[in-house]
């Protein structure tokens, strides 16, 4: 027995250096990548800029030391002839390995964007390192510098966008979302815009980006202090970007792929002309059907939606139903109108696809399909869409009607 | 198999209390000693000689000569220990007897040399208990064992009266297992006070406490408990046998049994339990287990024992069991803590560090930007930094105490931290793995504390994976063992699902109905039946 267990730990120790420790990795050994970004450099190449985590300035606990704020970011550009080549090439400069697991955002640039996504994207979806639920936005300008900015609040700008994304400004898409919706035939990619716009004044000082005016080159520099935005929805067909839309028109968006989770409709009052109610939307429900006789495609949208209703600058009586019923009808009629006009801008101005509508086709009529996904942006084009939009109010906060009113 | 010169007492197992048992011993100790003549003499002066012989320069042995005179002068001899008996007892209710008042007293009647052995024995001696005996080898152990040996001249047969009475320490507290709400005692070193704590929870003729005496040299007296008619007869033959195989020269302590009679000798678990609180005895005794206890020694060995014994403290059973229930859940995580955490940690660290938020990943990076070592040996220095502290703290003189552990604290909790040489977060890890360490029971967490360290070799060459490797096989051999027929980690693995309700729950008192099966096997059934409180019902 004794000679057993005494083989036994030999083996042991013998076999566990075989390992030699590998694939091990000190955190002192890597450099955590935040943010990166690509955009299209002369010559077909590909710059790509990555904001990388000073570890040293986050000294977390008590020592922070007062005065000047030390930047928390490095952001570095490298240009190479694939993503992994700049990647490579960026490694002569850094004294680290780079380590993508944490990087939280993923940029295109729109130039880049516009030319195809699909030159850029295979090594971060391919790349085992790389997270799928990384966010990805495709920017206005140029990606390097959306990444080379500061953020007030959270410690870099990579983690204030991703809490962004995470709570829900705009159309939120992650690398696996953006993968799929390349994958598919029945939609198109869209992606969430971000720039840089001027955000209140800085306290301290190193906190001043260049805000490029999306003008090709002849960019005009504003030296203040500007923090990363989400300002709309890219529409992409297939891989390129096609356009743009704002962000009213990103609601629509949101209310056709069934992802309203929250947000808010202001409708015009009833009473006062001028004055507005706003409805907060507490849950939302899109189901969309599609119909095809052989010839023609239509969908029917039923949009279920359920708000509380939060501010009201006018003075009509909430307790009568009659009024309570005018408003819920008005706030669907806002939905229809917002919904519409993001399908006209996607159906007529873009012509492609980017609500998933292919998708649903393809389930209801799948021996229908394959003829015609090779063509379904055109045919989604011309298809007609009913809305139907069903709203009900069941709350109105603390109070029913105004308690400014005079009885 | 010669593994000690012994010269004069003969190897044997006494078992005290059983008459029967104790004449078959008596026919074995002529053959093994057939050379000198093992019974005593008539003649007293034969007699102390052989004695004296024996007794040879044995300082403590005292031999008291006196004449038990009224018409005729018979000699009489006191043999016993200095120390170890009772002074007063054998000054007063013996010489003081023999020597004064029974001949003055007992005029009516003649004291002849022919009726004096009767004499003595039925109206001379005032002890509690008498014994005859004319066999040498009883003779010397009751002298050594702290009785009065009286000799009477022209009497081949010697009385032996028992005396003990040395020195013992006083009942505490107990230093190793304690309690919020229960008994507070513990056991000393003297095998009777320790049975007598037995004996006074457990008020029935069926707690049979059967003695031994083991260690060839040392002659130690031990007890083996248990309740007759709870207990598996076929554990107790198991327990005694394995006992009887014993022939070492000494046992000074609990332990010694314990690694000569436990299953799986190769086990850095335990497979006995050890304690030192008489109200943990009594209830395993209750579940039908067999207790061992050694004279010399306040640690008591209760048999067998599972795993899950680890995570039960005894005010366990007399506090809230819904709180039970959770403090029960809270030692079995810092059972996993102690175990794993350092090598979790070294393992994420330095394989994984995609499984941390970023947040928390950026703060350790920026914690260890400054360490120049790997976080494995961070971590084991550390743990070793620990272990010594923990180690002086347990062997350091007491006055010296307080200055070493300001010592340990500044150079662990702030200096190494302050110089940048360790990182705040492996302080923050090594301090909770002490901590949880601490919530089990004191044998099994030392053998958490000692797997640790390859479990954190296994993570720094292999990561997740070699932990993970670890810890099965770890889990793999506590579910291979047993201990005195009963798997480890019962009820767990096998499931005796009757027997969960005392595991990492405990059930309501009214709702405990059984014993453990797998230890009382013949008599489960521990309580009535409908014990549960309730409301009056109304009288219809």
């Amino acid at each position: 027995m004794i000679k057993k267990i005494i083989g036994l730990c030999l083996a042991i120790c013998l076999a566990l250096p075989l390992g030699g420790c590998w694939s091990r990795k000190e955190l002192n050994e890597l450099t955590i990548v935040l943010a990166a970004g690509v955009d299209r450099a002369p010559g077909g190449n590909i710059l790509l800029t990555v904001q990388i985590a000073r570890p040293k300035s986050f000294s977390g606990g008590t020592k922070k030391s007062s005065g000047f704020q030390e930047n928390n970011i490095w952001v570095i550009s490298q240009t190479g002839e694939t993503v992994m080549d700049a990647a490579r090439y960026l490694e002569t400069k850094v004294s680290r390995k780079l380590y993508w697991s944490h990087a939280v955002i993923l940029v295109f640039g729109e130039q880049l964007a516009a030319q195809g996504l699909r030159q850029a994207i295979n090594f971060f979806s391919r790349s085992p390192e790389f997270r799928e639920t990384t966010w990805v936005f495709v920017a206005r300008g140029k990606a390097s510098d959306v990444i080379n900015s500061h953020s007030q609040l959270e410690s870099t700008s990579a983690q204030s966008v991703g809490n962004m994304a995470r709570s829900g400004a705009g159309f939120p898409v992650k690398l696996k979302d953006l993968s799929m919706m390349l994958a598919s035939y029945g939609t198109n990619p869209v992606l969430p815009r971000i720039e840089l716009t001027p955000s209140g004044n800085p306290q301290g000082p190193g906190m001043q980006e260049n805000i490029p005016e999306a003008d090709g080159d002849n960019q005009k520099a504003t030296q203040t202090h500007a923090e990363v935005t989400v300002t709309g929805t890219g529409v992409f067909k297939d891989d390129k970007l096609a356009g743009w839309l704002n962000l009213m028109e990103t609601r629509g968006l949101l209310w056709l792929r069934n992802k309203m989770e929250q947000g808010e409709i202001t409708i015009n009052s009833l009473k006062d002309p001028g004055k507005h109610i706003s409805v907060r939307v507490t849950g939302a429900k899109t189901k969309v059907e599609p119909f095809y006789d052989g010839n023609n495609v239509w969908f029917d949208v039923k949009i279920k939606m359920e708000g509380d209703l939060l501010e009201q600058q006018s003075s009509e009586k909430l307790t009568e139903s009659k009024n309570y019923r005018e408003i819920e009808q008005r706030v669907a009629k806002e939905i229809e109108q917002k919904t519409r006009n993001a399908l006209d801008k996607a159906q007529h101005t873009y012509g492609v696809d980017i609500f998933s509508f292919g998708q649903a086709f393809h389930r209801k009529y799948k021996k229908d399909w394959p003829a015609m996904r090779n063509r379904w942006n055109e045919i989604f084009s011309e298809a007609g869409v009913s809305i139907q939009v069903e709203a009900k109010i069941s709350k109105t906060g603390l109070t029913t009607n105004r308690l400014s009113i005079k009885k | 198999m010669v593994f000690f010169k012994r010269t004069r007492r003969p190897a044997r197992t006494r078992t005290k209390n059983q008459q029967e048992q104790n004449s078959t011993a008596q026919q074995k100790a002529p053959e093994q000693q057939n050379s000198i003549n093992r019974l005593l003499s008539s003649s007293i002066e034969v007699n102390l000689k052989t004695l004296r012989n024996i007794f040879k320069n044995c300082s403590d042995v005292v031999t008291r000569e006196f004449i038990f005179a009224q018409k005729e002068q018979i000699k009489l001899a006191l043999i016993y220990t200095d120390g170890m008996v009772d002074k007063n007892l054998v000054g007063e209710q013996i010489m003081k007897t023999l020597a004064l008042e029974v001949p003055m007293a007992t005029e009516g009647s003649e004291i002849t040399r022919a009726n004096a052995f009767n004499f003595i024995k039925t109206r001379g001696l005032c002890t509690q208990q008498v014994k005859e005996s004319s066999s040498l080898d009883e003779i010397l152990n009751a002298v050594l064992y702290g009785d009065t040996v009286l000799l009477v001249d022209g009497h081949a047969t010697a009385l032996i009266n028992s005396s003990k009475g040395w020195p013992t320490r006083a009942i505490e507290d107990s230093k190793t297992e304690i309690v919020v709400r229960g008994p507070r005692e513990s056991f000393v070193e003297t095998l009777r006070v320790n049975t007598a704590m037995i004996r006074r929870r457990i008020i029935t003729p069926d707690l049979k406490v059967e003695s031994m005496v083991l260690g060839e040299v040392t002659g130690t007296h031990i007890a083996v408990l248990y309740i007759k008619g709870i207990v598996n007869e076929k554990l107790v033959q198991e327990v005694k046998k394995r006992l009887s195989r014993i022939k070492i020269d000494g046992i000074l302590e609990s332990g010694y049994i314990e690694e000569l009679i436990r299953d799986e000798p190769f086990s850095v678990f335990p497979t006995i339990n050890h304690t030192d609180r008489p109200d943990r005895v009594a209830a395993n005794l209750l579940e039908g287990r067999v207790a061992v206890i050694v004279d010399g020694t306040p640690v008591a060995l209760t048999m067998p024992f599972f795993f899950i014994e680890s995570i039960q403290s005894p005010d366990d059973y007399y506090e809230n069991y819904f709180f039970t229930a959770a403090v029960r859940l809270l030692r079995l995580a810092s059972l996993v803590i102690a175990l794993t955490l350092p090598s979790l940690y070294v393992a994420i660290v330095s394989f994984h560090q995609e499984m941390l938020p970023t947040p928390l990943l950026l703060s350790i990076a920026a914690q260890r930007e400054a360490v120049p070592f790997p976080v494995f040996a961070e971590a084991l220095f550390m743990e070793i930094a620990f272990e010594i502290i923990r180690e002086s703290g347990i062997r350091l003189p007491r006055p010296v105490g307080q200055a070493v552990s300001i010592v340990a604290a500044l150079i662990i909790g702030q200096a190494a931290v302050e110089a940048g040489l360790v990182a705040g977060a492996t302080i923050i890890v090594v301090a909770l793995t002490a901590m949880a360490s601490f919530t089990t029971y004191y044998s099994g967490s030392i053998t958490f504390r000692l797997l640790r360290f390859p479990l954190m070799f296994l993570a720094a060459s292999l990561g997740l994976f070699g932990l993970i490797s670890g810890v099965i096989l770890i889990v793999v051999h506590m579910a291979s063992i047993r201990s005195f027929g009963v798997p480890y980690l019962d009820p767990v693995a096998p499931v005796v699902t009757e027997d969960l309700k005392d595991s990492l729950v405990r059930a309501p008192w009214w709702a405990m109905r059984k014993r453990p099966h797998l230890i009382a096997q013949n008599n489960t059934m521990r309580e009535a039946a409908g014990m549960e409180p309730e409301p009056p019902r109304p009288q219809s």
